[in-house]
């Protein structure tokens, strides 16, 4: 009992010293450091709710990028035509995110393994026409621009979060946020239900578990992650483009998880990690960043099943049990 | 006299051109074991995934307690107390056995779908569940991944999942396929004690004779998706069509 409750401890410390050290960063590094800070922050928002659906349930979707779109657009159009306030806007896109994947997840549900995965490649191409033609409302190809990030307002209280910083810390603040709750969803009924489906959906339904029903709603839980995802991205870059809604946009999530580990809490915060960082050092030699990038996800997927956190994990078993053994 | 527990009326099915059920009715009483047998290809795994919803009934009608269930969805049948397991050991593999049994008793208690409590804080379900394993002989392995099961314990602990959405009513496709004689005793044993406990009903689809003759208290036979026969165990073992389409088919299979 005591090595385990050693190493609850242990874990417990050294996500405080995580946690502290990605509250300083900002303060210890420049601008572009902070910048990639929050690019982090923002495809570990999009990858941990994804991976409640990928690894959890075990559905596999290529059309998250529509929902990330559909968030991003939301906050977008409500800040230049209703309230600049970051609140509602952020609001809206959490719950345009889920909308959209509640409706296409009412037709893709109906699906079974491959055909639901082309059925949300379908959908989310369609958004992505949809986003692209109707100019008048989402500017068409120029996407929406000129999104400010106003200040938070509370009563009295006003964070400004148009510094780099301090939209830093709100992105972070965020996907603390994001990763409480995908961890108490995990660890709920419902979450030990959706692992149940992922095993085995048949016997799921045996087991008195309305199948379709709760895959719809891990399909939205992680839509409402992307659309936040995507609102947040368009307070960085002031602007909301038709290529979010792209698939090859639709892909990062899953890369990340399958990056990170595709069984844990953590994977895809840290394989976002990982996935900026590699792009950002491998493009400073040469154009096809995805050529380094196949290259480790092919040892990835061909060694480490469980991702980056999958085998630091065996690793560290390895190395206690090698302790406990002489 | 109350509905019986089961009542099947005009069951018909057809794959293409091959006809799996014809035109059955039959009904099955609450208490009394039932076996359903049949040479290969009889129809009687079809039978099974009719009345529990698995597949979609083409033509009849199914009533459990009297009420019809035949246009029910497969989770809605198991919350009225319809169960089954599978011929082939369906279980969560990636799971640990207590899960396994926590999964259909949350389902049970309505449970499942609270999204922020704690597993660990479920006491009335893990309760149940740990009681479901201590029924089947698996209180000890609770802990364990399924996947860690010997195929003899894998049978047992689908047969516990079953068991945790307290059926009225459980079919048991082939029970003892597979498994070696120690285990498949202990397993009769199980259903036999259960069966008489009377909370549960079962019906055993076999291609086993031992264990159908040893067990039940009725035995229908099924040839070519046709009911041939249907009673006590001595009738059936005496009837000459039985033999004939049973064991011919037996000596058939044995031939080289």
């Amino acid at each position: 009992m005591s090595p385990a409750a050693g190493s609850r401890r242990g874990a417990r410390a050294l996500s405080w010293a995580a946690a502290a050290a990605l509250v300083a960063l900002p303060l210890l590094s420049g601008k572009f450091a902070t910048y990639l800070g929050v690019r982090v922050a923002l495809l570990a928002i999009f990858g941990t709710g994804y991976n409640l659906l990928l690894g959890r349930t075990g559905l596999l979707s290529f059309g998250h990028g529509g929902f990330y779109a559909a968030g991003a657009y939301a906050l977008g159009l409500c800040s230049l035509h209703l309230t600049a306030h970051p609140l509602p806007g952020l609001a809206l896109a959490l719950a345009a995110g889920a909308a959209a994947a509640l409706v296409v997840g009412f037709f893709c549900i109906r699906a079974s393994e491959v055909y639901f995965s082309m059925l949300t490649l379908a959908f989310g191409m369609l958004i992505f026409a949809v986003v692209w033609n109707a100019r008048e409302i989402t500017g068409g190809d120029d996407g929406l621009v000129g999104v400010m990030r106003a200040p938070i307002a509370l009563g009295p209280l006003r964070l400004d979060i148009a510094g780099e910083r301090a939209f830093y810390l709100l992105a972070v603040a965020l996907l603390a946020g994001s990763l409480w709750l995908a961890h108490r969803l995990r660890r709920s009924p419902f979450g030990l239900t959706l692992a149940g489906i992922r095993e085995n959906p048949v016997r799921a339904e045996f087991a008195g578990v309305p199948v379709r029903r709760y895959r719809l709603a891990a399909f939205v839980i992680s839509g409402a992650y992307a659309g936040l995802a995507g609102g947040l991205e368009v307070l960085l870059e002031s602007n909301a483009r038709p290529t979010m809604a792209h698939w090859t946009h639709s892909a990062e999530p899953i890369l990340v998880s399958l990056l990170g580990g595709l069984h844990s809490l953590l994977g895809p915060a840290v394989g976002s990690l990982a996935f900026v960082a590699l792009r950002e050092v491998v493009q400073r030699f040469t154009e096809n960043w995805m050529l380094a990038f196949g290259v480790v996800l092919l040892v990835i997927i061909l060694g480490f099943r469980g991702g980056i956190v999958g085998a630091v994990e065996a690793g560290l078993r390895a190395r206690r049990a090698g302790r406990a053994a002489p | 006299m109350s509905a019986p527990l089961l009542e099947v009326r005009g069951l018909s099915n057809h794959f293409g051109s091959v006809c799996t059920a014809r035109d059955l009715s039959l009904s099955f009483a609450e208490g009394e074991l039932t076996s359903v047998i049949g040479p290969n290809g009889a129809g009687k795994s079809t039978f099974i995934n009719l009345l529990t919803g698995h597949l979609p009934v083409q033509a009849g009608q199914v009533l459990f307690r009297g009420r019809d269930v035949t246009g029910l969805a497969v989770h809605q049948r198991v919350r009225l107390g319809m169960g089954r397991s599978f011929q082939i050991a369906n279980v969560f593999p990636g799971l640990t056995v207590l899960e396994n049994v926590l999964i259909p008793a949350l389902a049970l208690a309505g449970r499942a779908g609270r999204p922020l409590s704690r597993i660990s804080g479920e006491r009335e379900a893990r309760e149940q569940a740990q009681g479901v394993l201590s029924r089947v002989g698996l209180g000890a392995e609770a802990e364990r991944p399924a996947s860690a099961l010997s195929h003899g314990d894998r049978r047992l602990l689908e047969v516990a999942v079953a068991l945790a959405s307290r059926p009225a009513l459980l079919f048991l496709d082939e029970p003892t396929a597979g498994m070696n004689p120690v285990e498949r005793t202990r397993l009769l044993e199980g259903i036999r004690a259960l069966s008489a406990g009377g909370q549960t009903t079962f019906v055993l689809v076999e291609h086993d004779m031992d264990v159908v003759f040893a067990l039940s208290a009725r035995v229908v036979v099924l040839h070519r998706g046709e009911l041939l026969c249907d009673g006590p165990p001595e009738r059936v073992r005496a009837d000459a069509r039985v033999r004939e389409v049973y064991l011919g088919h037996e000596v058939e299979e044995a031939a080289p």
